[in-house]
């Protein structure tokens, strides 16, 4: 896929290769601009990169991990449910890569530098967003209205999901818009069993589905159906899942036009102050250290929204002090996540003789049911559950007791069947939880890095706590038995994998950074269209969605 | 005392007082030598000096012995365990476990007169069961600090290494190759 070329001038640059630099790469290139996409890490081939297939008595360790390796360079993106023995070459190196957070206030930055970036290693849940979304902050009195709503955005989430291919099942809910779904995939014998239950008690209000996940459920052009082998976040060879080296950047490469240069790391953008338009990048080689600069006429910042909000902190000029296209002061602030690990899980009788087999990529959704049609006394906003049904296999029974013959035995049964309900809950945005130029840390490249500051409000927190009652409540309309609300606290803000909202979309120049078409304010021909542009963070996994959306409509903008 | 004479001292003895005294390296040693005694059965590891790979094979075998499908011994337990104590562990448990290898032949000596390799099934399959005993018991009033215990260690990493094995997954488990296909209402097997 690597076309490396000796030309420096473009029609357009995309910084980063991943979730939403491919869908830059895509349209652009499908418009007939000549593209560069500069990405920091090495490139990726799904054929040659990908290693879901291999067995644990293939790797060293077993499926346990690297651990001296990982705790001496990877210490923060360890903490990411994806992160494996396999799948941790798809992170970057936290010592090339450091930022800093006040010691009580832990924020896990999962990053991935390579072609593909954190496309190849995402959750896949794909969810629409609704004006019980677009309609929160201004309803809320919080921070800044959306400038778009639903009926604006719909035609570009059914295009990209006639792309990318979405499995899922059609409920009519009306703040879960449904969409060209391929078929849902399966639930399980206890799964059905449990929606069944909770369709009796609570009727419309509160619902269970299959994830709507970016699956795919049926052969494609170039891309087959997923096969259930399970661990996706080590790639996928057939190329099954949605991510940017599955999809879109091989689209953008069939055109001819375009330009992927791996081993590029941005250092910052170039201002023309005369023309008040972004001219182009400067980036060194990761490999030899060579000062790269090139030109273009429009620039896209895919970087991921921490990290795009970074290279704007870094190109500050004498006309923007703060930061490129910061007249706003907005360019890092704001950050959100979602709040996990609330829930609850409960066991179920009466399904002892089934069992799954295969590796289902996917689980089950409740959508929001607090604040939709009544108001919670403790918060606003809400959350909706992710989860499934399983039965344990030999690792729980590693430190079960026995030997022998007996035990050998028992390592071939299976446990119970646990239902599980996880959590996860919209976060406010406030300006304080914010990213700023470290004064004197730097990645191995002498870029300055980040201090980032980020807590959870006491909205949160309440969304948190109500989690764990109301997945009690669904376990026990269902007849579980057993049922253990979650342990955990809080989960630390980032872990969730969503950051979103350093530069955040608006309906002014003055209280936000980017148009309703993810258009810089101050600087004309620069777009940001990654989870930067989020205004608020409905609790949904808002990978892929919204920000490929009005990506395109710059697109269309940029056409004029 | 002499190191050297210590542990002949001690292997002639069976001086269990004297256990205490003696540093990691002073156990590792003190397997070599009593191993050099014994018929050497296995070849040394990265960690595992040949006795106590030894003793890691036969322990491990009776801790998921061979039945109509691989015990623990055909499906490569000792390499794996090797590995994980030279490459994955900290040096401090790692030497904890080969103390608890070189207590193991120490109990074994002072009730059976031989080394554990070398000591009867049957008592081999007690002395393995009492120390499991022990470890629940630790798990009953301290919870998960009974894992940090040798043996607790050394079924922890059998069960693992068995179950992540190809004779382990392919004719136990059952679970290689995978099915590559989705049944969510499959009858037990």
């Amino acid at each position: 896929m690597t076309q490396l070329s000796a030309a420096t001038h473009f029609d357009a640059i995309v910084v980063g290769s991943g979730m939403t630099g491919g869908w830059a790469a895509k349209e652009l290139t499908e418009l007939g601009l000549r593209t560069l996409v500069l990405e920091a890490g090495r490139d990726i081939q799904p054929q040659r990169d990908s290693v879901e297939h291999k067995a644990p008595f293939e790797m060293p360790f077993r499926g346990l991990g690297d651990r001296r390796a990982v705790e001496a360079r990877q210490r923060v993106q360890r903490n990411s449910v994806s992160f494996d023995e396999l799948s941790r070459v798809f992170w970057t190196d936290d010592v090339d890569n450091p930022y800093s957070t006040p010691d009580n206030k832990r924020f896990d930055w999962f990053r991935a530098r390579q072609v593909g970036g954190k496309s190849i290693i995402w959750g896949r849940q794909v969810y629409r967003m609704s004006d019980l979304d677009f309609d929160a902050n201004v309803r809320d009195g919080i921070a800044v209205d959306w400038p778009i709503r639903y009926r604006d955005i719909a035609p570009w989430y059914d295009r990209v999901e006639r792309f990318i291919g979405v499995s899922g099942q059609a409920e009519g809910v009306d703040h879960l818009p449904d969409g060209a779904f391929l078929p849902p995939m399966p639930m399980n014998c206890v799964e059905q069993h449990v929606k069944n239950r909770i369709a009796v008690r609570y009727g419309r209000e509160r619902i269970m589905t299959i994830g709507r996940v970016a699956v795919l459920t049926e052969a494609r052009p170039g891309r087959g159906a997923c096969h259930y082998c399970g661990p996706c976040q080590r790639g996928c060879s057939t190329r099954s899942y949605f991510s940017s080296v599955n999809a879109t950047l091989p689209t953008a490469r069939a055109t001819g036009r375009l330009t992927l240069r791996p081993f590029s790391v941005v250092r910052a953008l170039s201002y023309d102050a005369k023309r008040k338009r972004v001219s182009g990048v400067r980036a060194v080689d990761a490999r030899t250290g060579a000062e790269l600069e090139f030109t273009a006429r429009v620039v896209f910042l895919c970087a991921s929204a921490i990290e795009s909000a970074r290279l704007l902190l870094n190109s500050a000029t004498p006309e923007f002090p703060n930061g490129l296209a910061n007249s706003s002061d907005q360019v890092g602030r704001n950050i959100m996540d979602h709040i996990k690990w609330g829930g609850a899980t409960g066991e179920f009788d009466g399904f002892s003789d089934k069992r799954v087999v295969g590796e289902r990529p996917n689980g089950i959704y409740v959508p929001r049911f607090r604040n939709v049609s009544s108001r919670h006394p403790d918060f606003v906003r809400g959350y909706g559950f992710q989860g499934g049904a399983s039965r344990a296999g030999w690792q729980s029974a590693t430190r079960a007791p026995g030997i022998g013959l007996a035990f050998k035995k028992r390592l071939t049964q299976l446990g119970p069947w646990t239902m599980a309900f996880n959590g996860y809950g919209e976060m406010l945005p406030r300006e304080t939880n914010r990213a700023s130029l470290h004064p004197t840390l730097v990645d191995r490249w002498g870029i300055s890095s980040l201090h980032i500051e980020c807590e959870w409000s006491p909205n949160e927190l309440a969304i948190h706590r109500d989690m764990n009652v109301t997945a009690s409540e669904l376990l026990a309309a269902a007849g579980a038995t057993n049922i253990q609300p979650s342990t955990r606290g809080p989960s630390t803000p980032g872990n969730a994998n969503h950051e979103m909202g350093t530069a955040r979309m608006g309906r002014d120049a003055k209280s936000s950074v980017l148009s309703k078409w993810n258009q810089s304010w101050d600087v004309p021909n620069l777009f940001m269209t990654d989870g930067a542009c989020m205004t608020s963070s409905p609790a949904r996994t808002p990978h892929s969605r919204i920000w490929h959306s009005p990506r395109a409509c710059a697109v269309t903008q940029l056409k004029r | 005392m002499e190191r050297r004479a210590l542990i002949e001292w001690m292997v002639a003895t069976g001086g269990a007082a004297a256990f205490n005294r003696l540093s990691a390296q002073d156990l590792v040693a003190l397997g070599h030598d009593v191993h050099r005694q014994a018929q050497p059965a296995s070849r040394a590891g990265r960690a595992l000096p040949a006795h106590a790979a030894h003793s890691v094979r036969v322990a491990a075998e009776r801790i998921i012995p061979a039945s109509d499908s691989p015990g623990a011994t055909q499906a490569g337990v000792t390499p794996f365990i090797d590995t994980m104590l030279a490459d994955w562990y900290a040096p401090a448990d790692r030497d904890r476990f080969l103390v608890g290898l070189a207590d193991l032949d120490m109990r074994s000596r002072s009730r059976q007169g031989r080394v554990f390799v070398d000591s009867a099934p049957a008592a081999q399959v007690a002395m393995l069961e009492a120390l499991d005993d022990d470890v629940v018991a630790i798990r009953r009033t301290r919870g998960a600090a009974a894992n940090e215990h040798w043996f607790a260690m050394l079924k922890y990493l059998t069960v693992w290494g068995y179950c992540t094995s190809e004779a382990g997954m392919r004719e136990t488990l059952h679970s290689y190759p995978p099915p590559m296909r989705y049944d969510g209402f499959a009858p037990l097997r």
